[in-house]
Formats: C-alpha cells, sequence, structure tokens
C-alpha cells in the first residue's frame, strides 16, 4: 500500500511551508498541517493520517508528549510517527525511538528527497509493524 | 780441758751427716738392739751412737744414759771423729785433756772413754762409743768387736737410707700412677735403638682397643694408627727432640678408633738415657685422649672466627673498656673497626687507652668523663653521643653505649660498641631542615587550599582512617572540632543517589590507583553541593598501606554554569538549525527546478547560497561534537563491523561532489579486509573517512584522482584516503590536528572549510582506540590514514 496521508506538526511556519511543497508538490502526498500538538490532537479526529511528521521541540506541547497522547485515542495507536529534529545527538534519537517513533529525520534535511525517505519508512514500518526503521 | 778442733773437712763432713737424716729422729730398735748387744759384749755401763753435728753430739741410740745430747766442745766424740780406728781414753783424770771436763767431774763422772767412728759417704759422722766410770783398757779382742759392732751399725745406717730412698720411690710411684689413673692417661716407652715398645692398656684403651688386641706391639703400633696427614708433623717433632732442638717430643694428632673414627691425642714424650756413645736410648711418654678438648678447642676456635667475622661486619667497634680507681684505663677487647672510629689499633689500645682519648673532641671530653665517671658509680648503662678527630679538623659523630660491670680488683669493665653516626648525624640535621620546609610547604598548601577553596585528603584504602584538611570540614558544612573522618562518616556525608558511584570509584581507585569522581554531598543544613573529588594512591612499593591522597572541590557553582552551557548549546543547536532548515529546504526546492523554473544566474546564485548553507550546516556540527568530545560527553556505538560496506557507502556519498569538482574516486582493498572485523562506531568512522574524502576532493586538482584504501598491516586496518593535490605546507605540519588550523587564512574561504574537521578526527580516532596520521610532501599530495585494532 502506497503512503498518501501524512499529518506535519510543526511549530515553525518556514518549515511547515517547505515541507508542503517537497510532500505535496514535489511528491503528490495528502498532507494535513498544523503548529502544534494541541492542533495534531483535534486534526487526527478528522483527517486520520497513515503516517504522522512531528516536530520533537515545540514550544507547549512538545513533540514527546503529543505522541504520548496521540497513543491514548484508540485509532491513533497504530499509526508511524517519525520524529524530525535539530538534536541530532545519538541520546536523543534514542529517547525519541525508545518512546515509540518508528524513525527520526535530522534537521536541515535535504527536501527533495524528504518525500522518498517517508515512503521508504512507511513501507517498511508496513513490513514489519514493531520495528524501527533503521534508514 | 782440751776442746776438739774441727776436721779440715767440716762442711762435707756436716752435709754427709745430714744426708743421713738420723739427726732428731726416734729411737729405732735396729740401732738399739746393736747397742745393747755391745753393752752385753764389752760390759760397760753406757753405750751411744752418738752424731756429732755442728755444735753437738746428739744420741740416736742410749745404752746407760738418760741425757739425749751435749754439747761438742765437753764432747769426747768430737776428738774421735778427727781420726781413724778406736780413740781410746783409760782414765779421764788422768788424762789432760779431759781431767777437768765437766762430763768427767760430773755425771756420768766418765773415767773411760772408747769411740769407734762412724762412716757415712766417707765422712765421720759421729761415733759408738763406749763409756765406764772406772777406769779400763780394752783388749784387743774388745777392740776388734767394738769395731765390728760399729761397722754393723754403719750398714744399719746405709741400709735404712736406702730403705728411706726405695719408700720415697714407690710413694713416689704410687703417687705418679694414682695421676695417670686420675687423669686416665696412656703412656708408652720406646727403645730407641732396638725399636721395643711397651705401651698400657690406657693407651690401647683410647683408641678402643685393649693390648691384646694391638699385639704384636710395636713402634708400627703407633705408626699404623696414626692419622696419615700427621705422620709428618710426628716425624718432625721426635726427630725436633732427639736432636736436642726440642726438650721434649710433643703432638697433638689424630689417631684411628677402632670403630673407624679418629680421635684426637696429646703425645708428650722425652729422652730419659743414652747409649754409652750418647745415642738416645729410652724414651717415656704420655699418651692423651683430648678428642672432647680438640673439638671443644675447634668450637671455641669457630666462635671466636664468628665473632671476629661478625665484629668485622659490623660498622662500629665492639670493646670492652676497663677503668681502674687509681686511673688507669684500657681497652682490653676491641674488634678492628676501632681504627676507623679512633684511628688507633687495638693493640694500641690494649693496657693504655691514652691514644683513644686524645681523638676526643675537646668540647665533649668533660661530658665523656663525666658519664664514664656516673655509669662507674651507679653501674648504670653508658650512653653518650661525642664527637673524635684524627686531624683536629675534620670531626666524626660518635655514639657509644655500655654496659659496666665491678670486677674483683675494683676495676670497672664495660662491655660496648660505639659507631660513627655523622652520616645518620648529617641526615638528622638535614630531617630537621626539610620538616622546617615541611612546615613552610604545608603552610603553604593550607593558605593555597584556602584561597582556592579546594580541600585536600588522605586515606589508608587498607586501614580505613581518613583524614580531612579544614577545606574539606568547610565544604561538608562540618565543623572540624567535633567530627574525627572515617570511610564510614564520609559515607554519610554523600548524596544517597551517588553512593554506589563513589565506592564504585574507590573500588575502581584499588586497580587504577586513581579516584575521580562528581558527587553531591548533603550538608548538615540540607544543603546539596556538587564536589569534585580527585585521588591518587601512592606508588604500591613504597605504600604499604594504601595511602591515597586527593583534593577535594566544591564545584556547585561549575556545576550550575555547566547546566547553563548544555541547555545553551543545546538551545542554540535547535535554534540554528531550525532556521537552516528552512533556508536549506526552500534553496533545495529551487535549485530543483521543479516547484519554478529560474533564469541561469539564478540558478547560479542559488549554488552559492545552497553550498554556504551545507557548509554552515557542517560548521554547526563540528562544533557541536567538538564540545561534546570536550566535555566527554560524546557517546560512542561501538560494535563489531565488517567495513567493507561503509567504504563502499563513503564512496558512493562523495561521488556526486567528487563529479561536481571532476574528480574520480577509486577504492583499492586488499583481500584479507572482507575477513576482518573492526570494533567502531559505524557513524563515527564514516564522520571521519567523509573528512578525509571532502578535503582530498578539495584540495586535488581538476581531473585527479583520489583513493580510498584499506590496508590489513600486522593487527590494524589502515584506512588511507591519497591526494594528488599540493600537499601539506611543512609549517603547517604541527598545527593539522589543532582546531580551527587552516593552511593560510584564504584556504577556509577558498575552499569552504571550517579548520574544525581533523581535529575531530583526531578526538573521533583516538575514542576508538586507533591512530591517525599523514604523509605528504610539499607539492605531491597527501595521504591521510587512521589505524584501527582488528577484532581476533
Amino acid at each position: 500500500m502506497q503512503l498518501d496521508k501524512i499529518l506535519h506538526v510543526e511549530d515553525d511556519e518556514s518549515i511547515r511551508v517547505i515541507v508542503e511543497m517537497a510532500l505535496v508538490d514535489l511528491s503528490g502526498f495528502t498532507l494535513m498541517s498544523c503548529d502544534g500538538g494541541q492542533a495534531a490532537l483535534t486534526q487526527v479526529e478528522t483527517f486520520t493520517p497513515e503516517l504522522i511528521l512531528l516536530d520533537a521541540m515545540m514550544p507547549g506541547m512538545d513533540g514527546l508528549q503529543t505522541l504520548i497522547e496521540l497513543r491514548k485515542k484508540p485509532h491513533c495507536q497504530h499509526i508511524p510517527v517519525v520524529f524530525m529534529t535539530a538534536r541530532i545527538q545519538q541520546a536523543e534519537k534514542q529517547q525519541y525511538l525508545d518512546a515509540g517513533a518508528v524513525a527520526v529525520i535530522e534537521k536541515p534535511f535535504d527536501a527533495m528527497s524528504l518525500g522518498d525517505r517517508l515512503e521508504t519508512i512507511y513501507q517498511a514500518y508496513l513490513a514489519s509493524p514493531d520495528r524501527n526503521v533503521t534508514e | 780441758m782440751q776442746t776438739p778442733v774441727l776436721p779440715h773437712n767440716e762442711q762435707e763432713r756436716l752435709t754427709a751427716l745430714q744426708q743421713t737424716g738420723l739427726l732428731d729422729t726416734q729411737a729405732e730398735q735396729r740401732f738399739d738392739r746393736l747397742t745393747h748387744l755391745a753393752q752385753l759384749c764389752l760390759g760397760t755401763e753406757i753405750v751411744l751412737v752418738s752424731l756429732v753435728d755442728a755444735d753437738r753430739q746428739w744420741f740416736k741410740s742410749k745404752q746407760g744414759l738418760d741425757a739425749c745430747e751435749t754439747g761438742r766442745d765437753i764432747s769426747f766424740c768430737g776428738h774421735t771423729i778427727l781420726g781413724e780406728g778406736v780413740f781410746e781414753v783409760p782414765d779421764a783424770l788422768l788424762d789432760n785433756r779431759f781431767a777437768d771436763n765437766p762430763l768427767v767431774l760430773n755425771a756420768p763422772f766418765i773415767r773411760f772413754y772408747a769411740g769407734v767412728p762412724l762412716v757415712s759417704h766417707g765422712e765421720n759422722i759421729g761415733t759408738l762409743c763406749f763409756i765406764d766410770s772406772k777406769p779400763r783398757k780394752f783388749t784387743d779382742k774388745e777392740r776388734q768387736i767394738a769395731t765390728e759392732i760399729g761397722k754393723t751399725i754403719e750398714q744399719e745406717i746405709q741400709d735404712r737410707l736406702q730403705e728411706q730412698a726405695q719408700e720415697e720411690l714407690a710413694a713416689r710411684e704410687q703417687m705418679y700412677r694414682s695421676v695417670l689413673e686420675g687423669t686416665r692417661i696412656g703412656t708408652w716407652q720406646w727403645n730407641v735403638q732396638n725399636g721395643d715398645t711397651v705401651l698400657n692398656e690406657r693407651w690401647a684403651a683410647i683408641m678402643g682397643y685393649t693390648l691384646a688386641e694391638l699385639e704384636p706391639i710395636s713402634v708400627d703400633t703407633w705408626l699404623n694408627l696414626l692419622h696419615p696427614d700427621d705422620v709428618a708433623d710426628s716425624d718432625t717433632q721426635l726427630n725436633a727432640h732427639l736432636n736436642g732442638s726440642k726438650e721434649f717430643f710433643d703432638i697433638k694428632c689424630r689417631m684411628k678408633h677402632k670403630q673407624g673414627h679418629y680421635v684426637w691425642v696429646h703425645d708428650r714424650g722425652k729422652v730419659v738415657s743414652y747409649t754409652d756413645d750418647g745415642k738416645p736410648l729410652m724414651m717415656y711418654g704420655t699418651h692423651a685422649d683430648i678428642t672432647e678438648q680438640k673439638l671443644n678447642d675447634l668450637a671455641l676456635q669457630q666462635s671466636r672466627d664468628q665473632l671476629y667475622k661478625l665484629t668485622q661486619e659490623l660498622p662500629g667497634v665492639v670493646y670492652q673498656y676497663q677503668s681502674w680507681p687509681d686511673g688507669r684505663a684500657a681497652f682490653p677487647y676491641a674488634s678492628t673497626a676501632i681504627e676507623d672510629i679512633y684511628g688507633v689499633t687495638p693493640e694500641e689500645v690494649r693496657t693504655d687507652a691514652t691514644n683513644a682519648f686524645e681523638k676526643i673532641h675537646p668540647d665533649d671530653l668533660g661530658r665523656l668523663v663525666e658519664s664514664i665517671e656516673r655509669s662507674i658509680e651507679d653501674l648504670s648503662l653508658w650512653e653518650l653521643e661525642y664527637r673524635v678527630s684524627s686531624d683536629n679538623h675534620t670531626f666524626k659523630w660518635l655514639s657509644g653505649s655500655a654496659t659496666p660491670e665491678r670486677m674483683a680488683d675494683g676495676s670497672t669493665l664495660w662491655h660496648g660498641y660505639i659507631q660513627d653516626i655523622t652520616e645518620t648525624k648529617k641526615y638528622y640535621l638535614k630531617l630537621e631542615e626539610l620538616n622546617q620546609e615541611l612546615n613552610v610547604a604545608q603552610q603553604s598548601l593550607d593558605l593555597a587550599s584556602e584561597q582556592a577553596q579546594i580541600g585536600y585528603w588522605h586515606a589508608s584504602l587498607k586501614l580505613g582512617t581518613l583524614w580531612w584538611s579544614p577545606m574539606v570540614y568547610q565544604i561538608f558544612g562540618l565543623d572540624e572540632q567535633d567530627f574525627i573522618p572515617n570511610d564510614r562518616k564520609f559515607k554519610s556525608v554523600i548524596h544517597p543517589d551517588d553512593i554506589a558511584k563513589v565506592e564504585q570509584s574507590q573500588q575502581q581507585a584499588l586497580v587504577t590507583g586513581i579516584h575521580n569522581i562528581i558527587h553531591r554531598v548533603i550538608r548538615p543544613s540540607g544543603e546539596v553541593r556538587w564536589v569534585h573529588g580527585l585521588g591518587q594512591i601512592v606508588a604500591e612499593d613504597k605504600n604499604p598501606d594504601l595511602i591515597m591522597v586527593g583534593s577535594l572541590q566544591d564545584i556547585t557553582d561549575r556545576m550550575k554554569l555547566q547546566k547553563v552551557k548544555d541547555d545553551f548549546i543545546s538551545t542554540v543547536s535547535h535554534e540554528l538549525r531550525t532556521p537552516l532548515t528552512s533556508i536549506n529546504g526552500a534553496l533545495n526546492l529551487l535549485q530543483s527546478g521543479k516547484i519554478i523554473a529560474l533564469p541561469e544566474k539564478a540558478q547560479k546564485l542559488m549554488d552559492i547560497a545552497s553550498s554556504n548553507c551545507m557548509q554552515l550546516s557542517r560548521l554547526i556540527n563540528d562544533l557541536l561534537d567538538i564540545d561534546k568530545l570536550a566535555a566527554g560527553k560524546m557517546q560512542f556505538e561501538m560494535k563489531k563491523l565488517n567495513i567493507v560496506p561503509l567504504l563502499q557507502r563513503a564512496i558512493d556519498d562523495h561521488q556526486p561532489y567528487a563529479q561536481q569538482h571532476n574528480i574520480t574516486l577509486e577504492l583499492q582493498m586488499d583481500e584479507h579486509i572482507n575477513q576482518s572485523t573492526l570494533y567502531v562506531d559505524e557513524h563515527r568512522l564514516l564522520q571521519i573517512l567523509t573528512n578525509f574524502l571532502s578535503n582530498a576532493v578539495k584540495f586535488s586538482p581538476k581531473e585527479g584522482c583520489v583513493t580510498l584504501s584499506a590496508t590489513l598491516i600486522d593487527n590494524e586496518i589502515e584506512i588511507a584516503v591519497q591526494d594528488q593535490g599540493s600537499g601539506i605546507p611543512d609549517d603547517f605540519k604541527s598545527r593539522i590536528f589543532e582546531k580551527f588550523s587552516q593552511a593560510d587564512a584564504s584556504s577556509s574561504k577558498a575552499k569552504g572549510g571550517t579548520g574544525l574537521g581533523l581535529a575531530l578526527c583526531k578526538e573521533l580516532t583516538a575514542a576508538m582506540q586507533g591512530n591517525i596520521g599523514y604523509e605528504s610532501e610539499f607539492g605531491s599530495g597527501a595521504r591521510f590514514y587512521v589505524r584501527l585494532p582488528i577484532v581476533k
């Protein structure tokens, strides 16, 4: 099954624009963007994404808290979540993976290949839902 | 009255009389029987054996008279001994020589006298005399009888002498026999001329034999039993005696015992008679068992040798010093080291100690004398440190100690030891100096500790003892007065969450010798402080108690700053990257031409912006990495790795960049690489190769070739990147792995580097137990490599 619906959660508007261009204009995904964890929790009620791209550091509810809240929703328990972070230390990455992320994408990222990377991560997740995706 | 004259040989006569041994002895039957017989035969009233002494005549035997002696001057016998034959006075009253003699006028009223001289050793020693109170004349027959009886008496005197001599001889022999028996000494006789030999039983018994067992006895009996090594000495001694150069034959030698062992004997003998032509004839001697004595002698000699060796080994002098009440003093015994101590030989002071006393330092002499007098007085141990000099310029310090003993003659004898302590004294003075310096150092340390707010401590990991400087108490918020530190109390100060890691560090210190730990303590007030404990164990061979010394610093403020810094870096990292992400993403999208088509010039500008954006990103990453490494916070995911895929990936990743610069990338691996495994952090190794490759591409000329190679060398794999660039300038070589170093200031602008890459590579390589290096000659390219140990 091809990846189609992606929910992007990011407080920085510039990055939201770039990601939208990369994923919608270049890769043709269906994208829903929101500017924080709270908005994301609202959006998932109606959007039902196949994959969530979640910024780690956000004011208010950060990425980890958002993930925890998402998982509390029955229909969100099995949606693969990919973290995006500027903190690229291994320990930090591991923290997200341990919390249930399937993959971590470092900032800055290559906008041209972002869509392909997410598709790869999604396929890997489908093939083996219990494992983290190692890029 | 005529007094009898003295004969011309009076002296010899008296000697002969003395030799008879008759004077003043008891009456004896052998003489009394003869005088009684003479009285009966010749019918005189009185018969005497009268011995004429120097001033008297003494009667050995007397018949008919009570007196035992009379004066010689009035004696008739004194006249008799002047001539030979019978001296007869028929009537004394008619003889002018005797008419007024008191013995004539008074009792016994002598009228008749006849005396027969008694001869011994050729001299007239006295008379056999006949006396009557009536005048008379002997007939020839009577005279003959008197003479015969006189001869018989002479014979009795000789017999008596001989008997006495024999008795004496027997007594002496008895005595000698007793002595021999008592001393268990063997005897021997040897006829030097014919070899006849006589031994006694004891002689044989000393060697465990009976005489019968040794038959036939000859001089060979001796030679056969003599130890072969002692034969020559025996011959020498015998010849020395026989030729007269030694008074005795005297030898201590070994004789073979019947049971096979040897016994020590002392043989001593003398030639006692000679042949008519003067050759030695009979030789008598003794034969004594001296085994025990000899063994004692050997043991004594051994003890002496031991004592001598011991005293030789001692650095000081072992001695006896004796002081007499009259002021004399001496060293009856001193080991040879007295030469080193006093500069005198033991012989020079054996009977007079003056020479030694002359060497005493004048300032110390009084003390020395006083100390000796005190020791004499109360017999207390003598102890003193004093100086001596052999040349009056340089002085030696001595330390002496001796135990006194009072001798029978009133003198005092000390037994003691004196040693040269000049060096020790020097060390002692040096020690005092060092103590002084130590005090200063201690004060400096305390001052520095106070100024720097760093405490110090030492602990015995073996005994569990602990000592803190005042600053440690201050850091812990404790009162020095009512807190004696030990390991248990120290633990009670530590934050409960940190006790395990402190204990772990202590255990580790036992192995590594280093204790290095940052932990929290809780002050009595409840305040939590961060401290940095740093300690080191003193080398174990000089440190039996496992003493660890160390410092303790309150780093609470630093820890707060560290937290601020960490937060700052984290924030900067995030805050810098977030806009960079947008810029980078926007540039990517624009550059792709898929969002919007750009004019050529705009495209060129995009390329520039994109390239600089990437560089900025790398710079931020490198800076963060360097910071993490420096703080020891970089985490490594070490794992066993086959590096072939990693090398391939490095080549693939750099292919686009290389093509951009028209550079060819080549990979060369030797055949062993695929079978070898490294223990590394894959991501960090790739980071190093990325640095090498991007540098190589950057510095290579157009259409150049960059080679990535991997080679197995011994137990390491060398991964190297060779370029064809201009190489590394000599003046840059020493700084190449330093942070922010670049060959020249323009190079960073021209080539787009941060100057952090190689410094980071060096740190990363070291963290993975590898070595980093390069080979380059300016003008002919550079070759950078890392060598990492393979897993066996």
